[in-house]
């Protein structure tokens, strides 16, 4: 029962999951409307759930061999059902039979999407407070199975089913790693829970290689959840094939999901220290940090696809946030350390919220397929793509131009929007803890993906319009439709909003790094509450 | 007025937003000129309360709450020293023309236009007013922003590039001093909280920091203004961006974004290197780059067949005095300095602005078909000859001054000397060599038809003489320039002050006199 009461938003997600998969089997057009309903309800409950959780419930006894309710997983549940709030918006069916929208062909499948969508969070969510590893194994692959089968609902098409294949085999293959990684871990200490590993581990002098070995491991298959070097090289292409409204979702959850779970483990593979972790693993976190954060931009200089730029740019953020873990493990003083890991949980947040206002626009933009990616064919489900797509939509369409420049100088890291922020929280803790290195080319990232993004805006306003430009024939081409339905509106004014409102309006910022200050507890050791807890207390005064 | 500077970037940022808003084709730019205005009047409301007898202080302090961040140590805090005020004034005194001078050769989608260029003026009067670190950097970042579009939308034809270069080289350089900004904010701070407030800073670089800490901060701060202003071999995006630029958006770039540029390096740059092991050692370095980017922008400008192209190397070739001004780190040479940021603004600014006119008519800038220009324009003549004249630094009008200070500054420095003063003297020389060089060909000779513009489909003549709009906004600039020539006293006394603070103790100057000069080409004093 405790168990239950612990992991109730988990519980009621899948409950309504479940019930999404039975509401699929009933026919009619009325069930597949009330789906998104059904969900939005469900994600609310469970954010509420959450939020009294967080506000100071009790934690019920004896379940803390195999959850941790702690105010990290707390806020990580809290972001996930934000952010995963307006990734529903984006994926809201609108069609008058429920079968999804212009840019996600469901046909009848429509209710089983949305209850794979339930269940991926509800991965994420347990992935912050699971403690026992077999139940983190089981949620990172419940954040990422069901978006396998995503892929290939999303479109009917030969592209999107390619994208999930590839997606399917290369996490299968990096949830083996993971899985052996884990193996080693409970090998080597006899524990099956990280806090019994993390006690183990810190009560010796010295780490075995084995352990070691494992560890590498796990980095390997997490690396794939977070598209970080060197398992990266899916992330184009799964991108590219899912229908956009999904490419939204699979920028985040399993990001997410994989980020938490690296510092989760990272935390075990330390003794529950942060500072105590091997010095070999701190190298090889940064050495992935900066080549996933360099080869995202240099990607993403590269691409003529939009998606697919996104898809680089998603990589260089994990590579962003890296940087943060690095300095949560790698830095001498304590402070640095909590800045490192609030800083990472500051971006999350602020790249979750970005990252969906782009996808959105995208959406809304009437386009003409890439002949690259389908053979000239007009597919179901096709957004905007291409840079030609963009050109001059920014002055045919201002609002939708405003939200996509919102966004893209808050990718960026330009002042007054949240990204700058975030960039801001990295950096800081880097350089007061000696990664001048890192931070630098953190920096110099910056500024290679302003060639990017600024690259979107320039085509949006400066270009002159297609129509414009190519006089009739390039109007009589075949174009999808324009779609500006409100729940996608809804998504794109809050993910820009919320941007530039925590960019510009520094109290709502502020609340925001309160919260991730009070939010560093990753692992409380079970035997004493240690100076980490006190740094905490002394951070967020 | 309670919390002045509030207003003062209120009534811009708030135009911009009204403005963007607003429905019609007139009323946007009466709109933008009235904003432009009331932010000048306010300015005028601001001189009346900054007592200039204690110009050295930094006045009319406010911090309101809600734009704090207290834990990261950002302040919202504004105020001004007279080095800000007469940079402020050049501001407000620039916009309005600039915009006045947009008024007929900006045809379309002028609602945006015009709010991009308040929000412009918006950003760069923080940069002036800022008295916290990281808040001079949000601003000096956020105009890459409005002239990012300007350049991109309402610029010549290669305007897309431009406007891209403009933004990437300057972003790509600042971030190296983002890098610095945080790292200096980290030192200066108490424990966990850093601090960026300018006392603080500069506190804890001239006490705290080790000098190898301080020689990187200098070189972050250094990536990021030098490329600003530009000094000689980061210089490559100007050209193309002035050329490129619509009239305004070459005015306000000439006239105020780069002397964001010799500002922070004047506010922050300097004091934070200050001193032998730091300034000393690469002031040599530096000042060379001055002296290449003098003669090598006046020579490049000598030889440009584009007469925006031609000013806008001979910004090149200003910035190197207004930088090595700076660099003699004397009082003479850092008040020349500001006077140049100053002069520099007014002339360059009124340079681009005729030329604007020339354009406007012609339709080209090619010195080769443009000839005789006093026959036919006597008034535009009169007013591209005082302005050349300014520009080229003619005893009487405003440049003079400044030259004159920035180079007896190099010539009495410790650190820079005699050699210094030499190559920079032969710069102006240069000056008065390309700028008399295309007066000249310009506005004397015979009369010449540009070709591919044979008069109209009826044949009627060339295009007439500037009118009374376009001689109202050349009017205030040639007024400023002769006063600032014939009476600098009243910016340069105000200037004693702030700049005395500026300088570095008696000790350090002593110690550089030794090895470090030597090795210099100067010769000392």
């Amino acid at each position: 029962m405790n168990f239950l009461i612990a992991l109730a938003p988990e519980v009621v997600l899948t409950g309504v999951a479940c019930l999404l998969f039975v509401m699929a089997a009933l026919p009619g057009a009325g069930i597949r409307r009330a789906a998104p309903w059904v969900t939005l309800l469900a994600l609310l409950a469970a954010g509420l759930m959450v939020g009294c959780r967080m506000t100071g419930w009790a934690e019920p006894e004896g379940v803390r061999e195999t959850v941790l309710l702690s105010g990290f997983a707390g806020y990580i549940k809290v972001i996930s059902l934000v952010v995963g709030v307006l990734l529903l918006l984006v994926n809201w069916p609108t069609n008058r039979d429920g079968s999804g929208n212009p840019t996600l062909s469901l046909s009848s499948e429509g209710p089983e999407y949305f209850g794979l969508m339930l269940l991926s969070i509800t991965g994420l969510l347990l992935v912050a407070s699971a403690n026992d590893m077999i139940l983190l194994f089981l949620a990172i692959e419940l954040a990422s199975i069901p978006t396998y089968v995503m892929v290939s609902i999303s479109r009917p098409i030969s592209v999107a089913q390619e994208a999930a294949v590839k997606y399917f085999f290369l996490g299968a293959f990096s949830a083996a790693l993971t899985l052996f990684g884990l193996s080693f871990l409970f090998g080597t200490t006899g524990s099956v829970t990280l806090t019994g590993v993390a006690n183990v581990i810190g009560g010796w002098e010295s780490m075995p290689g084995w352990l070691i070995l494992g560890g590498m491991m796990l980095l390997a298959g997490l690396a794939f959840k977070l598209a970080a070097f060197p398992l990266h090289f899916y992330a184009p292409d799964v991108y590219t094939g899912a229908a956009t409204p999904l490419t939204a979702f699979l920028s985040y959850v399993p990001k997410a999901a994989g980020m938490v779970a690296l510092i989760r483990v990272l935390y075990a593979l330390a003794g529950g220290m942060p500072g105590e972790l091997p010095q070999v693993f701190v190298t090889t976190l940064w050495l992935v940090a900066v080549l996933t954060m360099t080869v995202g931009n240099v990607l993403g200089l590269m691409q003529q696809n939009v998606k697919r730029l996104m898809a680089c740019s998603s990589i260089a953020h994990s590579g962003y946030m890296l940087t943060g873990v690095v300095v949560l493990f790698g830095a001498a003083s304590i402070v640095d350390r909590a800045g490192g890991l609030a800083g990472v949980l500051f971006y999350l947040t602020a790249y979750g919220l970005t990252n969906v206002g782009i996808f959105a626009v995208l959406m809304m933009l009437p386009a003409k397929p890439d002949p690259f990616v389908y053979d000239g064919k007009v597919p179901p489900a096709t957004t905007a793509e291409t840079f030609s797509d963009l050109a001059g939509t920014g002055r045919t369409h201002v609002g939708l131009g405003l939200v996509m420049a919102a966004c893209c100088f808050s990718l960026i890291g330009i002042p007054l929007t949240v990204g700058f922020l975030g960039k801001f929280y990295l950096l800081r803790p880097a350089l007061a803890g000696e990664f001048y290195w890192l931070a630098l080319i953190t920096v110099v990232n910056a500024a290679i993906s302003a060639g990017y993004y600024l690259r979107i805006l320039a085509t949006m306003f400066l270009k002159e319009p297609r129509a414009a430009a190519g006089g009739v024939e390039a109007a009589a081409e075949p174009v999808t439709a324009n779609l500006r339905t409100r729940p996608l509106l809804i998504s794109a004014i809050i993910a820009a909003g919320l941007g530039v409102l925590l960019g510009t309006y520094l109290d709502a910022a502020s609340a925001l790094r309160t919260l991730t200050l009070n939010s560093l507890d990753v692992a409380p050791r079970a035997v004493d509450s240690s100076s980490e807890g006190e740094l905490v207390a002394s951070l967020s005064e | 007025m309670e919390g002045t500077l509030i207003w003062l970037l209120l009534i811009p940022l708030a135009g911009a937003v009204v403005g963007a808003c607003l429905q019609g084709e007139r009323a946007p730019r009466w709109w933008a000129l009235l904003v432009s205005l009331a932010t000048a009047a306010v300015t005028v409301v601001a001189a009346c309360e900054f007592d200039f007898s204690a110009s050295g202080q930094v006045q009319l302090l406010v911090s309101p709450e809600a734009f704090r961040l207290p834990e990261a140590g950002i302040s919202f805090t504004l105020g001004i020293d007279s080095i800000s005020f007469w940079l402020i004034a050049l501001t407000v005194f620039l916009m309005p023309l600039a915009i006045a001078a947009s008024w007929e050769s900006i045809a379309s989608r002028r609602k945006e236009y015009y709010a991009w260029m308040l929000l412009l003026e918006f950003a760069m009067l923080g940069v002036f007013a800022a008295r916290d670190l990281l808040l001079f950097y949000v601003f000096f970042e956020l105009t890459l922003v409005p002239m990012f579009f300007i350049i991109g939308i309402w610029g010549g034809a290669e305007r897309q590039y431009a406007a891209l270069k403009f933004f990437l080289f300057t972003f790509a350089a600042s971030v190296f001093t983002l890098a610095g900004v945080i790292y200096i904010g980290t030192t200066a701070g108490q424990g966990a909280v850093p601090s960026f407030r300018i006392e603080d800073i500069i506190n804890s670089a001239q006490s705290g920091m080790s000098t190898q800490a301080r020689y990187w901060v200098f070189l972050a701060m250094l990536a990021g203004f030098a490329v600003k202003v530009p000094l000689f071999p980061v210089h490559t995006w100007l050209p193309l961006a002035h050329t490129e630029a619509p009239t305004a958006g070459s005015v306000i770039l000439a006239g105020v974004l780069l002397k964001l540029g010799t500002y922070g390096l004047l506010r922050f740059a300097i004091p934070v290197g200050a001193g032998p092991e730091v300034l000393g050692a690469l002031t040599p370095l530096l000042g060379v780059l001055c002296l290449i980017g003098i003669i090598y922008g006046a020579l490049v400008a000598w030889v440009q067949q584009d007469i925006k192209k031609l000013v806008a190397y001979s910004s090149v070739s200003h910035l190197g005095f207004c930088v090595l001004g700076m660099l003699a780190l004397n009082q003479t040479g850092i008040q020349g300095s500001i006077m140049y940021m100053i002069n520099h603004g007014l002339s360059t600014g009124a340079m681009f602005l005729v030329i604007g006119m020339i354009y406007d008519r012609y339709h080209t800038r090619d010195i080769n078909q443009l000839s005789g220009l006093a026959k036919q324009m006597p008034r535009l003549a009169f007013f591209f000859i005082l302005f050349t004249f300014s520009s080229i630094g003619l005893p009487g009008l405003n440049g003079f001054v400044s030259e004159f200070l920035t180079i007896l500054g190099a010539f009495t420095s410790p650190h820079l000397g005699i050699g210094y003063g030499v190559v920079a003297a032969l710069g102006i020389i240069l000056g008065a060599v390309y700028m008399l060089h295309m007066a000249a060909r310009v506005i004397f000779g015979p009369l010449k038809v540009p070709q591919g513009h044979h008069g109209h489909d009826d044949g009627h003549s060339l295009p007439g003489d500037i009118g009374a709009r376009e001689i109202a906004v050349l009017t205030p600039l040639a007024a400023a320039v002769v006063i600032l020539g014939v009476v600098p006293n009243v910016i340069l006394k105000t200037l004693e002050e702030p700049v005395a603070a500026l300088i570095p103790s008696e000790s350090q100057i002593v110690m550089v006199e030794g090895p470090a000069v030597v090795s210099g080409v100067g010769l000392g004093e």
